[in-house]
């Protein structure tokens, strides 16, 4: 193959994990609380319609707002059920991810009646980085890239800060590793969970959003395609750890961008393998994560190795 | 126990009174009249022997699929993964059955073909279920990530089969398999309707988990949910509770891969899982994991969808989708009631919405210092959701 192809996959890799990054910095908050939230799905494809919808009326940063917004709306309601009347985090979860799906075709269906044509909005535009993007292979890549991308690695640095140096952070991992202690010193265990999913569905809603408005420019049913269980799997490989999320999301996202772009070349495997790549191999590398984390576990407590 | 009985209705009639508004402000939003709406509803269930055939076509996979859930999620075990076993049950099927018929030259009788089909369905399921259950126990890879990734290979695999071995000779819009002989057709139930012989199964299937749930492998699942170094000495391991719960959900769900080529489509196609493998988790769970509850939520849910059908074309406007959003909304319904109620599944139960203090029992020593090992820790506390919700519920039952 040859390097302007190579050059094109690492590029949209880039430009592909950014959804990935923004909802997986969101659940990593989550996970790192001790909880999880299996709505993601439900919260990006919504991020996803409404951010194109709102996009259609008043640009697109007004669409990315509105990704964060009812990823916001849909974790209050979250919050609500799973603390005030106490469902179970998983059930809810997943009935968020059914909503999401159901209600953004309902939505679309409404907006769009079958027969018409889809709406195309306006993208984020690229800023232009000028002679940098010129430069031949690490131009495109690194310089070329929409802001999004570059907005995905700040957040990146801001959310490892956060955890890292911010009393917020701090109660999130205390809340995460041992609520008991937490609660004795002080931290309110039920605020600082909740605050954590709202960041995750503020986040996943903006990952969603970042989807449609990003890049593509219009929302069909489904158009998330399960991005949200790789979030899930992506934090849990990359042990909620901004860079190990990120590291996660551009595995997925390369092998996706590889898989798109490599189709069409001389190679001549089924398409449907190709399509596969990135769900087979998030799997292996779970498999991978989760092996060392039970040896990891079983060496230093050894309890339930059963 | 009268304030706790009473919240259960309030928090019930809440639940009703939410999906109806939903739904209302759903119509009215679409522009429609709700009267108007509620009408095509109730017609596009009822207004034919057809159509009725259609709601209980409906319920056949989603009600085994959730039937066959039950010891799985009994155990604390979430499989989602019927969806892929769906799938691979129906290559397996299909596969098998033209197999067999071309060793016969096309003179296989049906006594033989439907066997073959139920069999190689089930083996399917069943395998396809192996897989998270041996990463579940020998790695412990969180079987909801596992069952979910595994769902989008098979669609890949169903994809490729429908292109390559399996592909109809014919040009076809879609992409489809080749008919399946006439011996292998489930054949009516009732006629003049699409309603086949999978009815009886799910019958067969409901009364045997009615029996079941007096036995003491369905009390052993429960105990593991709570307890399980108590279930251990009972004889459940986790490595024994794991492989055969989902393999019963495997099997159930790849006789659904076959029940829908056999008995519904005729063919392959690659919308044979459809969702069923979804709708029949949140059947089980609104079904309170119990038989009978199952059955009539699985009725019910198969009735919505084919009553918003009729919604939208009575209405004009209003997409058939209301019908996965309304689901949706009575999920959340489902899982807020459960809470409150004494003789609920663990998994309905509550999770990490409890004070810090009752969280100590699930608690592993934490590895690796400070923020070390959340996400290990977290694995182990999914394991074990149900542990500390039952020592809350565990004094009031009978």
């Amino acid at each position: 193959m040859s390097v302007e192809l190579w050059v094109a996959i690492i590029a949209g890799a880039l430009a592909l994990a950014a959804p990935l990054v923004f909802a997986g910095i969101g659940e990593g908050f989550v996970e790192r609380a001790g909880r999880i939230n299996l709505g993601i799905e439900g919260m990006m494809i919504m991020g996803a319609f409404t951010g194109v919808w709102a996009a259609s009326i008043g640009g697109p940063l007004l669409g990315l707002a509105a990704g964060v917004a009812v990823g916001l709306v849909l974790a209050v309601g979250m919050n609500l059920v799973i603390y005030r009347l106490h469902a179970n985090e998983i059930v809810v979860g997943l009935a968020v991810t059914m909503l999401g799906l159901g209600l953004s075709t309902y939505l679309y269906q409404l907006w769009i009646p079958s027969g018409q044509t889809n709406v195309t909005v306006q993208t984020v535009p690229r800023t232009g980085l000028g002679p940098l993007a010129d430069i031949p292979v690490v131009g495109p890549i690194l310089f070329g890239q929409s802001p999004l991308v570059y907005a995905a690695a700040l957040l990146l640095v801001v959310a490892w800060a956060v955890m890292r140096f911010t009393r917020f952070g701090l109660a999130v991992q205390a809340v995460g590793t041992d609520p008991a202690s937490a609660a004795l010193r002080g931290v309110r265990v039920q605020k600082t969970g909740a605050s954590a999913l709202l960041i995750g569905g503020a986040l996943a809603g903006l990952g969603g959003a970042v989807i449609t408005v990003g890049t593509i420019g219009s929302f069909t049913p489904d158009i998330t395609a399960g991005r949200g269980y790789i979030v899930l799997a992506v934090v849990i490989m990359g042990r909620s750890r901004p860079i190990g999320i990120a590291l996660g999301a551009l595995l997925f996202a390369f092998l996706q961008s590889f898989a798109l772009l490599s189709q069409s070349t001389a190679l001549t495997l089924p398409s449907e393998v190709y399509q596969s790549i990135p769900y087979l191999v998030t799997l292996v590398v779970l498999v991978i994560t989760s092996r060392n984390q039970l040896r990891r576990l079983s060496r230093t407590t050894r309890v339930r190795a059963t | 126990m009268s304030a706790f009985d009473r919240r259960r209705w309030v928090l019930t009639a809440s639940v009703v009174l939410a999906i109806l508004v939903v739904a209302g402000a759903l119509i009215v939003f679409a522009g429609a009249d709700p009267v108007v709406g509620i009408q095509g509803l109730v017609e596009g269930v009822s207004s034919s022997p057809y159509r009725v055939g259609e709601v209980l076509v409906g319920a056949v996979p989603i009600g085994i699929v959730a039937l066959t859930l039950i010891p799985a999620l009994r155990a604390g075990v979430f499989s989602v993964g019927a969806e892929g076993q769906i799938v691979v049950g129906a290559i397996a099927a299909t596969g098998a059955v033209f197999a067999v018929d071309s060793l016969l030259q096309g003179t296989a009788p049906s006594i033989l073909l439907w066997p073959v089909g139920l069999l190689a369905g089930a083996a399917g399921g069943g395998a396809m279920a192996m897989l998270p259950a041996f990463l579940a126990v020998r790695w412990r890879v969180n079987e909801i990530l596992s069952t979910l990734l595994l769902n989008y290979l098979a669609a890949g695999l169903l994809g490729w089969t429908l292109r390559t071995w399996l592909a109809s000779p014919d040009e076809t819009a879609t992409p489809q398999s080749a008919k399946l002989p006439e011996a292998a057709a489930l054949p009516s139930l009732i006629p003049g309707t699409r309603a086949h012989w999978g009815i009886l199964l799910v019958i067969v299937i409901a009364v045997a988990f009615f029996l079941w749930r007096r036995s003491a492998a369905s009390t052993r699942l429960t105990v593991f949910a709570s307890r399980p170094k108590l279930a251990l000495r009972l004889g459940a391991t986790r490595a024994r509770t794991v492989y055969s719960t989902m393999l019963v959900s495997g099997l159930g769900a790849g006789v659904v891969g076959w029940i829908q080529v056999a008995g519904v489509n005729d063919r392959l196609l690659n919308s044979v899982s459809g969702g069923v493998g979804f709708s029949g988790l949140a059947v089980a769970l609104l079904g309170g994991l119990a038989p009978i509850g199952i059955v009539l939520a699985a009725l019910f849910f198969s009735a919505l969808t084919a009553g918003a059908v009729g919604m939208q074309s009575a209405t004009g406007t209003v997409p058939s989708s209301i019908a996965e959003v309304i689901k949706g909304v009575l999920l959340i319904g489902v899982a807020c009631i459960a809470a409150y109620q004494r003789s609920a599944a663990a998994v309905l139960g509550p999770v990490g919405a409890k004070d810090a203090a009752d969280d100590t029992a699930v608690l592993a020593p934490e590895p690796g210092g400070a923020g070390g090992g959340s996400v290990a820790e977290r694995e182990v506390t999914i394991g074990t959701l149900a542990e500390s919700e039952h020592a809350e519920h565990e004094g009031g039952r009978p």
